[in-house]
């Protein structure tokens, strides 16, 4: 277990070299500098001299090719420091810091609202399987499954900000909050959920459908099974037989795929915050890269690489401590 | 005891496309597909402003071909100084001249002004281009007509898929049956580079990848959606390798003298397709939806190229034109549900364990 788990950490850190090594090349072979960006944006009175953009490269260390570069970047990960925004003036992990919570405040509220949802469905539908109120559900999933969340965000926005705007019903359309930071607790929670219910909705609705489609098809694996057939011959009742001897074993499969939805949980989705303006991770790693903002490029890089090393680690040890008959060996 | 049967039965190919021909939604889906082919093959005849077949000072010319490549239109209109306006030129410097028009008279590229077409009123701009009989999806802000535009996206819609997934299938394939049929360290390399891809957040890469390239074109979205698109087919070949390269059709291959190349292509690889085609499907499907969300985030091709996603991205700017949200919306939406109809079918037609579920 031990040598199984060095090998992976191992194994983790060189993939992380590897992407990270990949990705800070490319920022750095970017059309223009954080520097030069800045520069296009303000007025042409701001603009630095020749020197004083030399000084600046030297400070953020862009006067080196960028092999050095990322050497440099690389020992200071090391030492446990992100670096500092070059476009922002603040730490790279302060930054983070700040996105995270309301990332986590969309995609944790999703995820547990499709995981409710999607278990009893899934278990519905393979109850009633070949039924027509079945069919119904399955194809209305299906479909869902198949439509795109940013077509869908459009849709909501135009009927709920724009459509019934001025009704009990008007949703804001983007942002975290309209309120000043001095209001009342209660009322900037009750503001900030109702920002919240766009993009939640668009976030759940296609987990949701993954996930039951994913929960029928493992049952449909399981009643297959010779136990089943032994629990209903023994007299076991049909929910008891769906319970106890189905579903129980299709929790195997769930697991692993509750691991594997970790990075999206911490990293959120560019598409969706982008959308709404939501002020999360996904929406700074976009931001980052307009801004050509290396150090927070690297950081958000290497923070969703990490995740998603973690999440599938984290999938197969969980899928070892369920099934006794799988080692990680 | 040989008992040849009378007539030859049916090859795994014939007997899995029977299974699909039952399936009325797949069904539906390919001939959606097969639509959808034929809007791009004849867009420049269905929405266009350019004659699809005309004659012009005793010569007969295609000038619509110059929507597939600008220059393959005849060098003549642009000596004649006919600067892409051809109804009213063609009239008066050839009284003779005769043309065949396409469909509906509408520019992808740009507005149609007043009187380009007689009596024909300039489409409207800003937020006024509501669905009509004459711009049946509408106009943008612009006032380019919505349906020419989603038209001449077909193309692109189509393209991505099949390009993209044409090179991931292409890596995916070979990766995986050369690490799947050698084994050992070839295996371990070609499994680690598997598994390192696997781990790189696809977004974040595609739109790094996207922010070097100066002049980003649709054919580079393709070929970053395939480099990054191939780890599933990798990983599901190499497998079917395994699986089949101790069996006895390979050993007496090996036997009778094929090479290692030959026993890949010839014999593992057409045993290997089928479960390998499934996720080239959704694969396609996954590549339609992801060109046309950078496409939508204005990460897509430079602005006179139409793709259905960025018709969304200029509706986010007015969100009260509807119209820009729900036909591109809906046209995206349908193409990848076929697409993924499609690959379930083809899953459950060649799955021989998916059949004894359904009983």
């Amino acid at each position: 277990m031990a040598a199984y788990l060095v090998r992976r950490v191992i194994f983790g850190l060189l993939t992380l070299v590897v992407i990270t090594c990949f990705v800070y090349g490319l920022a750095r072979n970017m059309p223009g500098t954080p520097l030069t960006v800045q520069l296009g944006e303000t007025d042409p009175s701001r603009k630095f001299n020749p020197e004083d953009l030399e000084r600046m490269k030297r400070i953020y260390g862009l006067d080196k090719p960028w092999p050095v570069g990322y050497v440099q970047w690389l020992s200071s990960v090391a030492r446990g420091d992100l670096g500092r925004s070059i476009s922002r003036k603040q730490p790279v992990a302060t930054l983070i810091a700040e996105r995270i919570g309301p990332t986590f405040l969309i995609s944790g509220t999703a995820l547990l609202l499709a995981w409710l949802a999607a278990i009893p469905l899934g278990l519905y539908a393979s109850a009633r399987s070949g039924r027509a109120d079945e069919r119904v559900s399955s194809l209305v999933l299906y479909v869902l499954y198949s439509f795109p969340t940013f077509v869908a965000a459009l849709f909501l926005q135009i009927i709920f900000a724009v459509w019934l705007r001025g009704t009990g019903w008007e949703l804001p359309l983007f942002g975290m909050s309209d309120l000043p930071p001095g209001a009342p607790w209660l009322a900037r929670a009750a503001d900030v959920a109702r920002h919240m219910i766009l993009p939640v909705t668009c976030q759940t609705y296609v987990s949701l459908a993954y996930d039951s489609r994913f929960i029928k098809a493992n049952m449909e694996e399981a009643v297959r099974q010779d136990y089943v057939r032994t629990a209903r011959a023994k007299g076991a009742g049909p929910w008891r037989v769906l319970f106890g001897h189905a579903f129980r074993n299709t929790l195997i499969p769930l697991v692993t795929l509750l691991g594997l939805s970790l990075p999206g949980l911490i990293g959120g989705s560019v598409i969706i915050e982008q959308i709404f303006t939501w002020p999360g991770m996904g929406r700074l790693f976009f931001e980052s890269i307009r801004e050509r903002d290396y150090p927070t490029i690297m950081g958000l890089t290497l923070m969703f690489s990490l995740l998603t090393l973690a999440g599938q680690l984290l999938a197969d040890l969980l899928y070892c401590a369920v099934d006794p008959r799988v080692s990680v060996e | 005891m040989n008992s040849a049967p009378a007539t030859r039965s049916a090859g795994f190919w014939a007997e899995a496309w029977g299974r699909f021909r039952r399936k009325k939604l797949a069904m539906a889906a390919l001939a959606f597909i097969g639509g959808l082919v034929a809007l791009a093959l004849f867009a420049p005849a269905i929405a266009g402003t350019k004659p699809v077949l005309c004659r012009y000072k005793g010569q007969l010319y295609a000038p619509c071909l110059g929507y597939f490549d600008r220059r393959l239109e005849p060098a003549i209109f642009a000596k004649d100084r006919f600067r892409g306006t051809y109804p009213t030129n063609l009239a008066a410097k050839d009284p003779e001249s005769w043309a065949i028009w396409p469909l509906v008279f509408q520019d992808p590229y740009r507005s149609v002004r007043a009187d380009e077409w007689p009596g024909l009123p300039a489409n409207p701009a800003k937020d006024e281009g509501r669905p009509s009989p004459r711009n049946l999806f509408g106009t943008d802000q612009a006032g380019v007509d919505v349906f020419a535009k989603m038209v001449h996206g077909t193309t692109i819609a189509l393209l991505v898929g099949f390009v993209s997934m044409g090179i991931a299938g292409t890596i995916g394939i070979v990766v995986g049956a050369v690490g799947g049929y050698f084994g050992g360290w070839v295996d371990m390399v070609t499994s680690r580079i598997t598994e390192i891809v696997m781990c790189i957040p696809t977004l974040v890469l595609i739109l790094a990848v996207i922010a070097v390239i100066e002049k980003p074109t649709i054919w580079h979205t393709m070929a970053i959606i395939g480099a990054t698109g191939w780890t599933g087919i990798a990983r599901l070949t190499r497998g079917e390798f395994l699986r089949l390269k101790g069996s006895e059709f390979v050993m007496a291959a090996r036997a009778s003298g094929a090479g290692p190349v030959r026993i890949m292509l010839r014999h593992i690889l057409p045993n290997a397709l089928a479960p390998v085609l499934v996720p080239i499907t959704f694969g396609i499907a996954s590549a339609v939806l992801l060109e046309s969300s950078l496409s939508f985030l204005g990460f897509g091709p430079p602005p006179p190229t139409a793709s259905w996603g960025s018709i969304l991205n200029d509706a986010r700017s007015n969100l009260a034109m509807w119209w820009l949200v729900a036909f591109p919306g809906i046209a995206i939406f349908l193409t990848v549900l076929a697409y993924n109809l499609i690959g379930e079918a083809l899953q459950e037609a060649t799955d021989p364990r998916l059949r004894e579920a359904r009983k």
